[in-house]
């Protein structure tokens, strides 16, 4: 399958796609030369985890192709492992680029390729926001129930209950609301960041 | 010594092996763990993929305390270590970013508390008082220390030892009498949380390692961190069905096995709430 891409048109699009992603993540993508280093040792890419490889995520951010890249699924199995941040020859921390990617999808709302990365990480913000810990059974409770798997409940839950190794009550705090104070006075910063 | 002591979530749930060998590991070496008061979850390895600044604040909170009393800070999870270094970072290279934390925490972090991995903390007493806490040592025990990423890369922020190499859990491993082998696997990347999201591809990635260290001539992996753990122990009969494989390579906190090298039973070390069954190999032993 070939696809056709209308650079010039890209460019005129989202030609501030490279900048953006620069102040979110304090990264110059203009560097990358292309040498493939850290698709190479990428533990991902090397199971044949992600649908593009990290050093063409690069190229793609290089040439504005913003839909595409926050569609990928690359930018959500990325596991900021780093490994490709500390082989970089020209010094890009990738995998800050990719956080930093995975923030614009969530506020674009595209990830199409990663409904199951998308359900997990709100569920698990979700129960830190209401118990100021994570609840592991509830949380793989909740993801086998979405869907499917969550962290193989299915297969070592009952073992890992029988050995007491995943409380079954959730976490207590003294002040369990202190996470979702924190969220909203970011929140708030990130408004009054905006308005100026 | 003194350390605040910032366990985790983990180390109250699925990793309460390391938790307790953690603390007798320290209580052997004099190293006495202030636990951080009515600490909450480092944000990991959710928070920082909703916003920069979010992914800071929340593990940001965990470090007041630890100012307050003047204590470096010992996390023995990776991921939260790596969090809380991040936030030093920030707080220390960054005047917007620090004040900008600040303001969400409602606090006036200067990043004065040094945020010590168990390895660096363990390390602190000095090989000799290690050699000589300890009571079995474990000779002729062949053990794959096994770092994973986090503590290590980004080597800019994340640097408890070389990023490629590194030798601090194998010179602990060495000083209680064991004999660390020399592997290619020991900071390749698990998988971590995301065999949460696609674990198959989680399943493949810790397979390789486990192939590595056996293929090295390991009789037992150490860790340092509750998801390599898991995935490489918990999921390790789930590995040898998808792939055909007959792994049965004990998965231990390197804790674990400096607690029982110090003298406690297996069962003190809590080896057996591990999924892999680690009694042949500590019979080398004798």
């Amino acid at each position: 399958m070939s696809t056709t891409v209308n650079l010039s048109q890209m460019q005129k699009d989202h030609g501030d796609f490279i900048e953006r992603v620069r102040k979110l993540s304090g990264q110059d993508v203009r560097k990358c030369y292309q040498c493939g280093k850290c698709s190479a040792g990428c533990a991902v890419h090397n199971c044949q985890g992600m649908d593009v490889s990290p050093n063409r995520v690069m190229r793609m951010v290089q040439l504005g192709m913003e839909e595409e890249v926050l569609k990928s699924k690359t930018i959500w199995v990325c596991v900021l492992c780093s490994t490709c941040t500390t082989r970089c020859p020209r010094d890009i921390d990738i995998a800050r680029v990719m956080d930093a990617l995975r923030i614009l999808s969530k506020k674009n709302n595209t990830f199409v390729n990663a409904k199951n990365a998308n359900t997990f990480h709100e569920t698990f913000m979700n129960s830190i926001i209401k118990y100021g810990r994570v609840y592991e059974a509830g949380l793989a409770v909740t993801l086998t129930l979405k869907y499917g798997y969550g962290f193989n409940l299915i297969g070592i839950g009952p073992a890992a209950l029988a050995k007491g190794t995943l409380p079954f009550f959730p976490p207590k705090l003294k002040n369990p609301e202190q996470i979702k104070k924190i969220v909203e006075n970011v929140e708030k910063i990130e408004r009054m960041e905006g308005e100026k | 010594m003194k350390y605040a002591y910032y366990p985790g979530c983990s180390l109250h749930g699925p990793a309460k092996g390391y938790d307790l060998s953690v603390k007798a590991v320290c209580k052997n070496l004099d190293i006495e763990l202030w636990e951080v008061p009515d600490w909450t979850c480092c944000g990991a390895s959710s928070a920082h993929s909703f916003g920069h600044l979010l992914g800071l604040a929340i593990p940001a909170q965990t470090l007041v305390p630890a100012e307050q009393e003047g204590l470096d800070i010992v996390a023995p999870c990776a991921a939260c270590w790596q969090r809380l270094v991040w936030v030093n970072h920030e707080v220390t290279t960054n005047a917007k970013t620090r004040d900008e934390i600040n303001q969400a925490i409602g606090a006036e972090l200067t990043g004065s508390s040094k945020v010590l991995s168990i390895m660096e903390a363990v390390a602190s007493a000095g090989m000799e008082k290690i050699a000589q806490a300890t009571k079995k040592p474990l000779k002729g025990l062949k053990i794959a220390a096994y770092y994973g990423c986090y503590y290590v890369k980004p080597p800019k922020v994340a640097h408890v030892d070389d990023p490629e190499s590194p030798k601090l859990i194998d010179d602990i491993m060495a000083a209680v009498g064991a004999e660390p082998v020399d592997w290619p696997y020991k900071t390749e990347c698990c998988g971590a949380s995301l065999g949460f999201v696609e674990f198959d591809t989680t399943l493949a990635m810790s397979a390789k390692v486990l192939d590595y260290a056996i293929k090295s001539g390991a009789d037992m992996i150490v860790t340092a961190c509750p998801l390599c753990q898991q995935n490489l122990d918990m999921q390790q009969s789930t590995i040898n069905k998808k792939f055909g494989t007959n792994h049965k390579i004990p998965v231990t906190y390197f804790t674990q096995l400096m607690a029982y090298a110090f003298g406690m039973s297996d069962k003190e070390a809590a080896m057996h709430k591990n999924f892999t069954s680690y009694q042949s190999a500590l019979a080398k032993l004798g």
